[in-house]
């Protein structure tokens, strides 16, 4: 027979699961996710978009975000495809540092432009295990229509990362990687000339 | 001998384009025994991609000679607002045509939006130039007959860049041929003998869309490795978003999914 002692232990034991367990907990995961999105759209508009720094400034400042809020190894996993398994590491680096320079490159032009628009997270769905899918809708200022945004996120050592965006239903890591991969195979599958062009793409984006 | 008229002009440019491309003909299919690499180009879904590359080229010479120039003057030239009147009358002249493809969809909800949509602007809108239903609530919905085809379960096929429309497939192309001829107000058109009526349509909806995406195009352009693929994937992918009205971009693989987790994670440290 239990004794009364047992029976108190077991019950006091089981209601923190009881309530932390399922749901809340990912109501939790949940709004973390959601806030992780909107702090970094607030970050962005408050330090990369600001109106009065130099160009130099604002691209280090994209980086410093980007670096931190984006799981770089993973999209750059992704977008080479088969190509990174082969890679050699000092292959594989230099790809990560070229594309790096080019996705921080590109949005900070984008940011240049900046003209008010916010973002709202309007809805966070699981992505199976790890995975977090927050939508959002940023508002542009002259009364245009919103443009629907998914963040796709992984949880890593505790937090969380951008794996890919979806504008409108388009995939940013699945665009990028049919354009790698068909440039590696106009280039004879050869990684290095892609290398090649993706340094000299970095050049005309300074330009 | 006499002055070509533009449609002569443009079938014979057609011509040219579609035999150049015929010329350029087929990617190279990988051996069997190459699993990734024909899983790649099944995945690429672009077996004529050499004559496709051809045709992009020729719409590309025909965007700079005359398209994009005719889009930047349209905009110099007419203010925002009257490209705005210029815009809500394309978009309301395709209202049958979207009404019809919702109702083949058996998507009747979204039928009568637009249902009501055309018969709002279409009054209190001025023939159209005014979308006051938008800020009624009730939203344009993108619909074509290609979209139809897609949700009766027809594949898309392999990708195709048609002369002058661009980025298509064998089922989208099905798609606006039908729309070509089942379009109510082409039919008026040809009942009435209003020959100027399609060609103008297609020239101004042409250059508003032209218009509308003048940043969108040159940043693609700017910031892609290679134009071609880029436009391909889009096209692919947005396609596939409308067809399933917005739902996620199912069928694609994407990062972080678990092929990639229980993938090597043999990466070179990050670089702080």
């Amino acid at each position: 027979m239990l004794s009364r002692r047992l029976l108190l232990q077991t019950v006091l034991a089981t209601v923190p699961f009881l309530l932390v367990g399922g749901q809340p907990a990912r109501a939790d995961t949940a709004s973390e996710a959601g806030r992780f999105i909107q702090d970094l759209a607030d970050t962005a508009i408050a330090t990369a978009a600001a109106g009065n720094i130099s160009e130099t400034e604002r691209v280090d400042r994209f980086r410093r975000l980007f670096v931190s809020a984006f799981d770089l190894p993973e999209i750059a996993r992704f977008v080479l495809g088969r190509y990174w398994r082969t890679a050699t590491p000092a292959q594989q680096q230099r790809f990560l540092e070229l594309f790096r320079e080019i996705t921080v490159l590109t949005w900070s032009r984008r940011f240049q432009d900046y003209g008010g628009e916010t973002l709202d997270v309007i809805n966070v769905a699981a992505d199976g295990e790890q995975g977090m899918f927050v939508e959002s809708r940023i508002n542009r200022m002259a009364g245009g229509q919103a443009i629907p945004v998914t963040w796709r996120l992984r949880r890593r050592e505790g937090r969380f990362q951008i794996v890919d965006i979806i504008v409108e239903g388009v995939s940013m890591a699945i665009t990028h990687r049919s354009e790698y991969t068909s440039a590696v195979r106009s280039n004879g599958g050869d990684l290095d000339g892609l290398l090649t062009a993706m340094a000299n793409k970095i050049d005309v984006l300074r330009g | 001998m006499p002055p070509l008229a533009l449609g002569d002009v443009l079938s014979r440019l057609t011509v040219l384009a579609v035999a150049a491309a015929l010329l350029a003909g087929c990617a190279t299919r990988p051996p069997a025994d190459d699993a990734e690499a024909l899983a790649e180009f099944e995945q690429v879904n672009d077996p004529f991609e050499p004559a496709n590359r051809v045709v992009f080229r020729f719409n590309e010479v025909l965007d700079d000679a005359a398209i994009e120039p005719a889009a930047r003057g349209y905009r110099r030239l007419v203010p925002a607002f009257g490209r705005d009147r210029v815009g809500d009358f394309i978009t309301n002249l395709r209202a049958p045509l979207i009404f019809g493809s919702q109702v083949l969809q058996g998507h009747l909800s979204g039928a009568a939006t637009t249902a009501g949509r055309f018969a709002i602007n279409t009054t209190f809108g001025v023939l159209g130039i005014m979308d006051v239903a938008s800020r009624m609530g009730l939203r344009h919905q993108e619909e074509d007959f290609g979209q139809t085809l897609a949700v009766w379960g027809i594949g898309e096929g392999p990708y195709l860049v048609l002369p002058f429309f661009g980025p298509s497939n064998p089922r989208d192309t099905v798609g606006l041929a039908v729309e070509w001829v089942a379009d109510p107000f082409a039919v008026w058109a040809r009942g009435t003998n209003t020959d100027w009526f399609q060609p103008s349509r297609t020239g101004v909806a042409t250059i508003d869309y032209r218009e509308a995406n003048l940043e969108l195009f040159d940043e693609i352009e700017r910031s892609s490795l290679d134009y071609y693929s880029s436009l391909r994937s889009l096209y692919r992918q947005r396609r596939s978003s409308l067809i399933a009205n917005g739902a996620g971009v199912a069928g694609f693989d994407v990062p972080g999914a678990d092929a990639f987790e229980s993938g090597d994670r043999s990466s070179p440290q990050q670089q702080k």
